[in-house]
């Protein structure tokens, strides 16, 4: 509709207006958001069932009368927290599962203590996901199990499902998941076999800061911060979008130290060997091929992820042995994959409709 | 020519999205090189060198003043964390024993939807 012709002059009147409005709105929420603390995350109610050394169990309160037969296990990134999957009511992948009858588990993580420096793939892939896994099984009554894993957290399942071929493993779900190490291009030139010296760091440091690793995701895309909060200023009137990039920025700022050996074996295993993508990954000495996988998958890749660039992530359908599985594909970045307006429109149904049909 | 009126809010948005895009190519180029890698794990690695001393020399500086270390206090934490692990499995392993005892009932006892939902019986997304 409409309100009448206008001249240009009217319209940058109206626009000036506007601006000036908006000028003195920044100037008051400015001050409120210096003095304000960040809106609360991770809210969907919960109870934590385990919890030992770096993990932490949690089991979401049902939301749904009825709920499927095989419970769902989350395996989150080491690097970060996760509640990016639960950032808000009604923007929140792990409540969008309970209302949709899924019984939900998050395996998240605690930063490693500096004695825990030691911990390693072993502990991750045949103790911690095993024990998570045993937990759910006491917990639901049920020996079938779900996997989904974000990001490392695909790695780890991929690990975990790759060296328990007989195990509870009944579907599993990765996120925006790397198998082909050689294609983290800028990560490679960063941790270059010819320059970088793990050992020395691990040993220096033990458990790898987290300023490090922030770091280095912000060097893939240095302007982007500054970039961003211009944007945040231009839209400080707006308390929805404020409201917004202070969750985002909080999660994307609350980075984990990673464990030294882990950190080591990453780096040697994963970025200089690559050696889940040739095949030879092993597990305290148990081989990790993803070509033994039998277990339907859903890969979930994000065309403009400047993390895990699609490279990276793309071979896992290829190198899967399961025969039921999928790749889908959506427009956006490795976050707004799980938790963007085009996830809760589009992956979230898709997902249902892929993990509910296998979960009775 | 378009009667559209000028937008400088519009405009500086625009310039701002180009620039983003330009500095990050151009970094993303100046990153990937073997020259970047060097200087980056020469500087880095001077760096956690420089951290390993300054943690040795605080480290004996708080033992000369009888003070705990943060590492000494970490594993105070530790132990207690321990401890309090060693007695949540007691507790499970009592809960299993004797389910009927109301203290030592678990958070989440209360009871569960039943598991016989299929993809056809709840509401549609």
């Amino acid at each position: 509709m409409s309100a009448g012709p206008s001249g240009p002059a009217e319209d940058i009147g109206a626009r000036l207006r506007d601006e000036v409005q908006r000028a003195i709105q920044r100037s008051i929420k400015g001050v409120e958001y210096i003095a304000s603390s960040a809106p609360p995350v991770g809210t969907t109610p919960k109870d934590v069932i385990y919890a030992r050394g770096p993990m932490n169990l949690y089991h979401y309160r049902p939301l749904a009368d009825e709920i499927y037969r095989i419970p769902l296990l989350v395996v989150m990134a080491t690097t970060n927290r996760g509640y990016v999957l639960d950032m808000a009511p009604g923007q929140s992948f792990i409540e969008f599962l309970l209302k949709r009858g899924y019984d939900v588990f998050m395996l998240d993580w605690n930063a490693p203590r500096p004695e825990e420096k030691g911990l390693a793939f072993e502990d991750y892939v045949l103790d911690f996901i095993p024990t998570a896994v045993k937990c759910v099984q006491e917990d639901t009554g049920e020996t079938d199990i779900n996997l989904c894993g974000y990001c490392f957290g695909g790695v780890l399942s991929l690990l975990y499902a790759a060296t328990h071929a007989r195990g509870a493993l009944k579907n599993l779900v990765c996120f925006t998941t790397p198998v082909d190490f050689r294609e983290m291009t800028l990560f490679q030139n960063f941790s270059s076999r010819k320059h970088f010296d793990v050992d020395h760091l691990v040993d220096g440091v033990g458990n790898v800061p987290p300023e490090l690793i922030f770091a280095s995701f912000e060097m893939l895309r240095p302007a982007t911060r500054a970039v961003s909060q211009v944007h945040l200023w231009e839209n400080i009137w707006n308390d929805e979008y404020v409201k917004s990039y202070r969750m985002f920025d909080r999660w994307a700022t609350d980075t984990l130290p990673l464990a030294g050996e882990y950190f080591r074996q990453t780096t040697k295993r994963l970025m200089w060997e690559n050696a889940l993508y040739n095949g030879t990954m092993t597990v305290g000495g148990r081989k990790a091929d993803i070509a033994k996988i039998t277990a339907p998958v859903l890969h979930v890749v994000a065309e403009h992820d400047h993390i895990i660039p699609y490279g990276a992530s793309r071979p896992l359908i290829e190198k899967i042995g399961s025969a039921d599985k999928e790749e889908v594909m959506l427009k956006g970045g490795h976050i707004s994959v799980v938790a963007g307006p085009n996830a809760v429109k589009r992956l979230w149904p898709k997902l249902d409709n892929w993990l509910g049909e296998r979960s009775t | 020519m378009s009667d559209k009126p000028v937008d400088p809010m519009a405009m500086f948005n625009q310039m701002l999205g180009q620039f983003e895009q330009g500095f990050n190519a151009m970094a993303t180029k100046a990153m990937g090189t073997e020259d970047f890698a060097k200087v980056m794990n020469t500087v880095g690695g001077a760096s956690v060198g420089a951290k390993k001393s300054m943690g040795d020399m605080m480290e004996r500086y708080l033992a000369t003043m009888n003070l705990p270390s943060r590492q000494e206090l970490t594993h105070i934490g530790e132990r207690l964390q321990a401890v309090e692990a060693r007695l949540n499995e007691i507790i499970a392993i009592l809960h299993r024993a004797h389910p009927e005892v109301g203290g030592l009932a678990k958070p989440t006892a209360a009871p569960r939807p039943p598991r016989t939902r299929t993809p056809s019986s709840g509401p549609k997304a």
